[in-house]
């Protein structure tokens, strides 16, 4: 007669996205200036930057890169002495495109393959919010087939099919023991676009402006799996074969960028990006049985729209060598009271340096070095209670080779 | 070119080395206006980590002051003992424990532990009845929690011989002890103290449906508790003490309600219209009348109610067929398992009068105050979230009850121990640092 009565454990949602996860690391050339571009004709990085530019190129291409990319967070519980740093693992954003048209024809063709939202985070199992997150996987890698036309010398257009490959990897303990966990697994698929217009002006000034839609990315048939110590009256509530959905929508990105040309040697880049991320409201899971009660999970967000303001230059040195540097500030989607431990997300300053090789006539070899850093932020979410100040650095090193003729 | 490339590689490498985010920036522990030399816990089976319907050795090793004792040796605190059941008697005066669900109705099913006890025999005090005694613990103490105990046997002589948690840490054996617990925790000095008194001049009240105990007299409460701060404060000791919590917060009284066993009964029966209890007419605390009315769901049922009772025949005087316990006005459920609206009111009021005591004695004193009224009240209204834990007041599937309904789980006196730590930070400015709730157990399932 017991009036029951079980069991009001927090369990999943959460899986945030933040400029935290959308990674703006697009080719080493463009990180090096602060990673401007969308104004700038630079190669065939264009394709993502801003494909009305990549009729311009003067070349076909054919270039790789990759960021290694070191994430460094550390919280402290409000009223805590004891700091927790997530395990450092590397995320490896990589771009590969290739562009391609008949000498001094109007127009070239594209493909990008590249890494705009992802996450790489290990908190552990020991750290006060592990009952939250212990760690998480995330990855998309759009795919984008892209055609640019020069309509006339002065002005180019250009637009790409994006699709989308998006995984999730995360892990969170059941406080029904200190090592049940909940992993939530899978992949899934989304579609959208990229266009843009680039400008030459006869000041000399050059404009690009682009639109990335939002990739709306459905995961079917993820595998939600209960394991540790789960103690066997519960069991029943974390079901074995249970699978998930869901449907994160990848914020659209509208970009305008600025080249300015001072002298022979410099190059100076100004981009301002709008995201957004406003239709990012909430986190719903859906199970195919009931998971401790329920076959939904909702979890809310709230994101606001962001911005970026970046800027950059490259310096010519001599006919082999480039030197860059760049910096921007980003602001964060997150509001207070929602921020979590997947994203400690918080408005950033980041500052770049690059140098660039011609290492042959055809082949140029570029490196980057990006540091962000994360303004501190004392935060108490609202839906878990996990109350402390998140402090981040992230330390991108990055190279590419890019082929040319 | 190559040395500027090494270059790169360099101030990279330093960067990595060097950028871990720290928070070396933010205050260190610290004591501030307070001395945790020897700090002392005072107070009831709250205070002695008493849990699941007994008191034990798990249970005892998460008790809130000694959760607390531990963060203060971050900031100069010193040894805390507290009168541990030894592990051959880990079980102490035996506990409930979970042992599944009934696949039926989903009621949780219980067992009693009764290996590895700590009762090493009884004694017989006349005019008072058969007093089990545990196993003696006479070691240096610093956690006085005693189960059972209330503020009124603060100065009660005999008391040591009719509490066997109180006996068993008395040198003397019961029927010869008469050290008051006033003078028993104030015999040693101390520079820091906890008080979690006076629940059980509520509580015993309340858990006996009103019938089997008394409300301590409000006068009586403000005077001992006067008594009791002014002597734990005689030498300038600072200390925290805490409020009582509204009885109707707690799952004792919440989870066996009217409209369920209405509903159970209506179930076979559909013309059941009523429970039937043996109420209190008047608020009034000189009235004490009784008398059988239909029960509403202002009416709160204790948790160990037996539900099989309902609907059983009774045979009532003067009527010739036998009468369903608890369905008709001539067999109302027993004044003992129902706290009736008006006790409700009555213990409310007499909870709200020492309140108001406990924290004007503290405010006089500067004392540290952790208000468990408002908290677990406003955990009541809606609920609480710990680091990923969800907790609110319900029985079991709410984490911060234990099995008996009114004692906590190790999860529930950690947040307890955080909430007084916070009380203390505050009024001595100090900074103990917290625990994370997430490292002690909440109800341990099968």
């Amino acid at each position: 007669m017991r009036r029951l009565l079980l069991i009001g454990l927090a369990l999943f949602p959460v899986l945030a996205m933040a400029q935290g996860f959308q990674v703006n690391l697009h080719g080493q050339k463009q990180v090096g200036m602060g990673n401007t571009g969308t104004g700038l004709v630079q190669d065939a990085a264009s394709i993502l930057f801003n494909p009305g530019a990549v009729a311009m190129l003067p070349e076909n291409y054919i270039q790789g890169g990759v960021s290694p990319l070191l994430f460094q967070s550390a919280f402290q519980s409000t009223g805590s002495n004891k700091t927790f740093n997530n395990n450092t693992q590397i995320a490896t954003p990589f771009t590969f495109y290739a562009a391609w048209g008949p000498k001094s024809s109007c127009w070239k063709v594209g493909l990008g393959v590249y890494t705009p939202f992802g996450g790489l985070t290990d908190w552990g199992n020991q750290w006060d919010g592990k009952y939250v997150l212990e760690s998480l996987n995330l990855k998309a890698i759009y795919f984008q087939p892209t055609l640019s036309v020069k309509l006339a010398d002065f002005i180019s257009v250009g637009g790409g099919f994006v699709y989308n490959y998006g995984s999730v990897d995360l892990l969170r303990g059941i406080p029904v023991s200190a090592d049940a966990t909940a992993e939530l697994k899978g992949s899934g698929k989304g579609y959208g676009w990229n266009a843009g217009v680039y400008i030459k002006t006869e000041a000399g000034i050059t404009f690009g402006f682009t639109h990335r839609s939002q990739v709306d990315t459905k995961i079917d048939g993820g595998d939600a799996t209960f394991s540790g110590s789960i103690p066997a009256s519960l069991q029943g509530r974390f079901p074995a074969g249970t699978k998930f959905s869901a449907q994160i929508p990848l914020p659209s990105t509208t970009s305008l960028g600025i080249g300015i040309y001072p002298c022979d040697k410099w190059t100076v880049g100004l981009d301002f990006n709008y995201v957004k991320w406003r239709n990012y409201q909430s986190l719903d899971f859906n199970y195919s049985q009931p998971v401790n009660g329920s076959t939904l999970t909702s979890s809310p967000r709230n994101y606001n729209d962001a911005f970026d303001l970046r800027g950059g230059a490259e310096y010519k040195a001599s006919s082999t060598v480039a030197l860059r540097f760049g910096g921007g500030y980003a602001s964060t989607p997150v509001q207070d009271g929602y921020v979590t431990p997947e994203a400690p997300d918080a408005n950033r300053v980041y500052g770049t340096v690059g140098f660039g090789y011609k290492v042959a006539k055809k082949l140029d070899l570029d490196v980057s070095f990006e540091y962000e850093h994360l303004k501190d932020r004392p935060q108490t979410n609202i839906e878990s209670g996990l109350s402390g100040t998140y402090k981040t650095n992230v330390l991108i090193p990055g190279i590419s080779l890019a082929y040319h003729w | 070119m190559k040395t500027k490339n090494y270059l790169y590689i360099l101030v990279a490498s330093i960067c990595i080395a060097g950028c871990k985010p720290s928070f070396n920036s933010n205050p260190a522990p610290s004591r501030g206006s307070a001395d945790f030399t020897r700090y002392i816990a005072v107070g009831n089976s709250l205070t002695a980590g008493y849990a699941d319907g007994g008191l034990y050795r798990a249970g005892q090793l998460v008790s809130y002051p000694s959760i607390i004792a531990q963060q203060l040796q971050t900031v100069g605190g010193g040894v805390f003992n507290q009168p541990l059941f030894t592990t051959d008697q880990a079980n102490g005066s035996g506990y409930v424990k979970l042992s599944g669900f009934d696949p039926a109705t989903g009621s949780p099913i219980t067992s009693q532990v009764t290996t590895s006890l700590g009762y090493r025999g009884a004694v017989t005090i006349p005019g008072f009845g058969t007093v089990n005694l545990l196993t003696k613990y006479t070691d240096d103490i610093e956690n006085y929690g005693v189960p059972g105990i209330k503020l009124l046997h603060l100065t009660y002589a005999p008391y040591g011989n009719l509490n066997p948690f109180f006996e068993r840490l008395l040198p003397g054996a019961s029927p010869t002890n008469s050290t008051t617990y006033l003078s028993f925790i104030t015999a040693k000095p101390f520079t820091f103290f906890t008080n979690w008194l006076g629940n059980n001049d509520a509580l015993g009240y309340a858990t006996s449906g009103g019938a089997g105990d008394v409300l301590t007299d409000k006068g009586t409460f403000g005077q001992l508790y006067n008594l009791l701060i002014g002597t734990l404060t005689a030498n300038g000791q600072k200390g925290a003490v805490a409020t009582i919590p509204d009885v109707t917060t707690i799952p004792y009284f919440t989870t066996v309600t009217v409209g369920a066993i209405l509903g159970g009964v209506q179930k076979a029966n559909p013309a059941a219209k009523a429970l039937y209890i043996n109420a209190r007419t008047s608020a009034d605390p000189a009235d004490n009348t009784h008398a059988a009315r239909p029960a509403t769901a202002s009416d709160l049922i204790v948790l160990t109610f037996p539900t099989t009772k309902i609907g059983q025949p009774v045979t009532v005087p003067g009527i010739p067929v036998p009468v369903p316990y608890g369905l008709t006005p001539y067999t109302p459920i027993d004044d003992q398992y129902v706290l009736d609206a008006n006790e409700v009111a009555l213990t409310k009021d007499y909870v709200s009068s020492y309140n108001s005591t406990i924290k004007s004695v503290a405010a006089a004193k500067g004392l540290a105050v952790f208000d468990a009224y408002t908290f677990l009240s406003n955990i009541k209204t809606s609920g609480l979230v710990v680091n990923g834990i969800s907790f609110n007041s319900n029985f079991i599937s709410g984490g911060l009850f234990s099995l008996d309904g009114v004692h906590l789980t190790p999860r529930g006196y950690s947040i307890v121990a955080n909430e007084f730590i916070k009380a203390i930070n505050s009024q001595y400015s100090s900074s103990i640092p917290i625990v994370n709730v997430g490292n002690y157990n909440g109800i341990v399932f099968p």
